[in-house]
């Protein structure tokens, strides 16, 4: 077969494939998903991917959270997950002989109906020396009150990347806390007052005075956030010549993160959807195509030796037909520690039985043809009569039964990541993440981002291919013709 | 299996030297060091020829499979697992298989019902959105993950709405009155049950709607319908009858099946079936019980497959006069 005739037939092939509707959808769905899963490093970063089990990484993130989308379909707005990142460019520098001070302002435009769950400020640079940098946070709000929030003596203590770095917390930090309440407690009536010095002077509830308007009820959470620009003043002081600043990260820990959430980590799951379309395909996949060539070959090899071989190919077949999958599957993950590769390998392992009944009755059609008599009158070997006369007659239809095998393979490790967690496939994987939502309760805490996505990312790719396989199945079945 | 059997000889040695020294103390005199040791080394020989670890791995393997064979399935080996403080395997197995059964092979009779139902009410009108939406709906079950369907069903009925429970098969402690105690279970099998149906009917009502379009084209359908007959008469009388095989053994396959629960959803459900029984065993090592419930299951199959080649001559009278 030439190029030419090659692309008469893909042609004749695509104006039949043109006619089902839902083969076009599958299609459709099926360039989206490897589009995703190719661009997996653009559309997030290979970076938050690494990072995955590593829960620092991700300790800035508001923990299960919804998605941001749901601002749109409720009347309540709830604050969108913020971070800022000024460099040591972005800050005014005043050399005082022995002193450099910087200092900055962050503009935090805020517009929702409830506070944020936490405010962070990260100083990210180098020290030449312990307890040689000081830092004092200040904040003007869009009243025109200007409150100072921190200040102290200290050290950067956390790694950050080839830096050092110090995070202050507004909600876990009691010094912050206190100046807000002191600050707030001008407004309040003497019962309030009461009432709000018998709780912690941390808390989110903290963060909640901060965004509120300045009058009575403030402090017990009556009043109502003060929309505006809240300007967050900065000022680093370094009192050595060799220490350097990198920069620093404000980070606003909204009530809702992306466009997917986060678990219980503050991981963000968009990341994990996004990556895990790259590993479910690699698992659907390679585990329908290498268990399909087995099948067919083993079918046709069976049906064309015939006699004992058949007999004994077909016993062995039935043997291995009969055996459950799922837990000796399942055993097998668990001792050896499977990747996604080893997984889609021992998969095919049991997987070759599908076609091999179908493709054996077809290849007995196909040998009893007189063009495979001629070919073995003149002389042409086993080899060349199965590959070039009988599989080439079955590989469309193969085709067809590799689409119709994903779902099933994809379905399957979802169900061994689900079941074993970390001890199943190492990566990421959907099922993994429902297995972790599922250890942590996620359904009866109603966090419904963690539970959905996941599953519906796995019907979704699963269907895809059962809407091309069918397709095919319909064209390229000579059962199914009419 | 070795280390399973090694560990218990070794608790079990352990145990006797401890008795042995009672014994001595006892009696007055003090434990000799060397005497202990030789004691305990005796002990271990008795144990492992006790065992059959003195003979060759095959001889062991064919012992094992003589027992299983035989029916003879041995103990759990940690407590976790006893059926009504039983570790019998035959017991455990027999004791868990009426859970299973209630909720799957119930779901699977209810999915063939309605399966049957739908796909009949289809095929009669193949192209109208009700077949447009089975078809749909076949295709998505088929990728549909049973037991995230079961945690989705979870959220919405026990979170949100908080009509059902979340699992389990009764409250705790169960109730006293009998009928309460059914209404009960009721209550909990509800859920799973949903969840079951819900996720193979649609894949059952397209089969049978394929099986029902590709009867509806043959010869003797055109004479039935020449002949004067109703259109249900066709379809109930001549068609269902000609389908009837390949629908008996559908159904027989996935009854048989539906013995097997499923491992997931009923860890989800929390249901004490067959399937979490299994992951149980799996998880705690216990391998009498996992080669018992593969070697019952695996049975069960294969005698479905004989009787269901036994019903094929009965139901197709085709097979029965054979080819020749």
């Amino acid at each position: 077969m030439n190029l030419k005739d090659l692309a008469k037939a893909a042609k004749e092939f695509w104006n039949e494939y043109k006619n089902y509707k839902s083969g076009i959808i599958g299609l459709i769905l099926l360039i989206v998903l490897v589009a995703v899963s190719i661009g997996a490093p653009l559309i997030t970063s290979v970076e938050e991917y690494n990072n995955w089990y590593n829960p620092t990484y991700w300790k800035e993130n508001p923990k299960n959270v919804p998605p941001m989308w749901i601002n749109f379909l409720s009347r309540k707005k709830m604050p969108v997950h913020e971070s800022f990142f000024i460099d040591a460019n972005g800050f005014e520098y005043q050399d005082l002989g022995n002193t450099r001070v910087y200092t900055t302002t962050i503009v935090y435009n805020f517009k929702y109906d409830e506070e944020p769950t936490d405010i962070s400020v990260r100083v990210i640079g180098k020290l030449a020396q312990e307890n040689n940098v000081s830092i004092k946070i200040t904040v003007n709000r869009p009243d025109g009150y200007k409150l100072f929030l921190y200040s102290a003596y200290s050290s950067l203590p956390e790694a950050y990347e080839n830096y050092s770095s110090k995070t202050i917390a507004f909600a876990t930090s009691s010094k912050i806390g206190r100046n807000i309440i002191n600050w707030a407690s001008q407004f309040e009536s003497e019962e309030n007052l009461r009432t709000a010095y018998q709780k912690p002077t941390y808390g989110s509830w903290v963060i909640r005075v901060l965004f509120s308007e300045a009058k009575t009820g403030i402090l017990v959470g009556e009043a109502p956030p003060l929309k505006g620009e809240y300007k967050f003043g900065i000022s680093i002081s370094f009192f050595d010549k060799k220490s350097t600043l990198y920069g620093v990260k404000l980070t606003i820990a909204g009530k809702v993160f992306g466009w997917m959430g986060t678990d219980s980590y503050g991981r963000d799951l968009f990341v994990g959807i996004v990556w895990g379309c790259r590993l479910a395909l690699i698992i659907g996949v390679l585990t329908s195509v290498i268990s399909t060539f087995v099948g067919v070959f083993y079918g046709v090899l069976s049906a064309y030796k015939g006699g004992l071989i058949d007999e004994l190919m077909q016993r062995i077949y039935e043997i291995v037909a009969s055996i459950p999958i799922f837990p000796i599957l399942l055993i097998l993950s668990w001792k050896f520690g499977a990747t996604v590769w080893n997984l889609a390998l021992l998969m095919s392992l049991f997987w070759w039985t599908g076609p091999v009944k179908t493709v054996r009755s077809m290849a007995l059609q196909i040998r009893e043809e007189t063009y495979v008599e001629a070919a073995k009158a003149i002389g042409a070997g086993t080899w060349r009569i199965i590959t070039k006369y009988i599989i080439s007659q079955i590989i469309p239809y193969a085709f067809a039964i590799m689409a119709l095998n994903v779902p099933g393979a994809i379905l399957t490790e979802a169900g061994i990541s689900f079941l074993l967690g970390g001890r199943g496939t190492q990566e990421p994987t959907w099922g993994k993440i429902l297995h972790d939502a599922a250890v942590s309760g996620a359904t009866l805490k109603g966090l419904w981002w963690w539970v959905i996505s996941p599953g519906v990312m796995i019907t979704l790719t699963g269907l895809t291919f059962v809407l091309i396989g069918s397709a095919l199945d319909k064209i390229l079945n000579p059962m199914l013709k009419r | 299996m070795t280390q399973l059997l090694e560990a218990q000889i070794n608790e079990r040695v352990q145990a006797d030297v401890l008795a042995y020294v009672k014994r001595l103390q006892a009696s007055g005199t003090a434990p000799n060091e060397d005497e202990l040791k030789k004691y305990a080394e005796e002990r271990r020989l008795l144990y492992e020829k006790q065992y059959g670890l003195d003979k060759p791995i095959w001889i062991r393997i064919f012992y094992r499979v003589k027992d299983v064979m035989t029916f003879n399935l041995g103990k759990a080996t940690t407590e976790q697992i006893s059926y009504a403080g039983s570790r019998d395997v035959k017991t455990i197995i027999l004791g868990y298989l009426p859970n299973t059964v209630f909720l799957f092979t119930t779901g699977t009779l209810i999915t063939i019902v309605i399966g049957l139902f739908l796909g009949l009410q289809v095929a009669k009108r193949v192209g109208s959105f009700m077949d447009r939406f089975i078809s749909i709906l076949a295709m998505v079950s088929n990728s549909l993950p049973m037991w995230w369907t079961g945690l989705l069903l979870i959220f919405l009925f026990s979170f949100y709405f908080r009509i059902f429970p979340a699992g389990g098969m009764h409250t705790l402690p169960p109730p006293q009155d009998k009928l309460l105690y059914v209404i009960d279970f009721l209550w909990h099998l509800t859920l799973p049950l949903l969840t079951i149906v819900l996720v193979s009917f649609g894949g059952w009502a397209y089969i049978i709607r394929n099986l029902v379009i590709g009867t509806l084209q043959q010869d003797f359908v055109m004479a039935a319908r020449a002949k004067g007959l109703p259109e249900r008469k066709v379809l109930y009388g001549h068609v269902l009858k000609a389908v009837s095989p390949s629908i008996v053994t559908m159904s027989i396959l996935s009854i048989v099946n539906s013995l097997w629960g499923a491992m997931i959803t009923e860890g989800i459900f929390n249901w004490p079936g067959i399937g979490r029984l299994y992951w149980i065993a799996l998880e705690t090592n216990d391998m009498a019980i996992v080669i018992g419930l593969t070697y019952v299951f695996t049975l069960i199959w294969l005698i479905a497959l004989i009787v269901i080649d036994l019903l094929y001559g009965l139901l197709d009278p085709r097979v029965r006069v054979g080819i020749s």
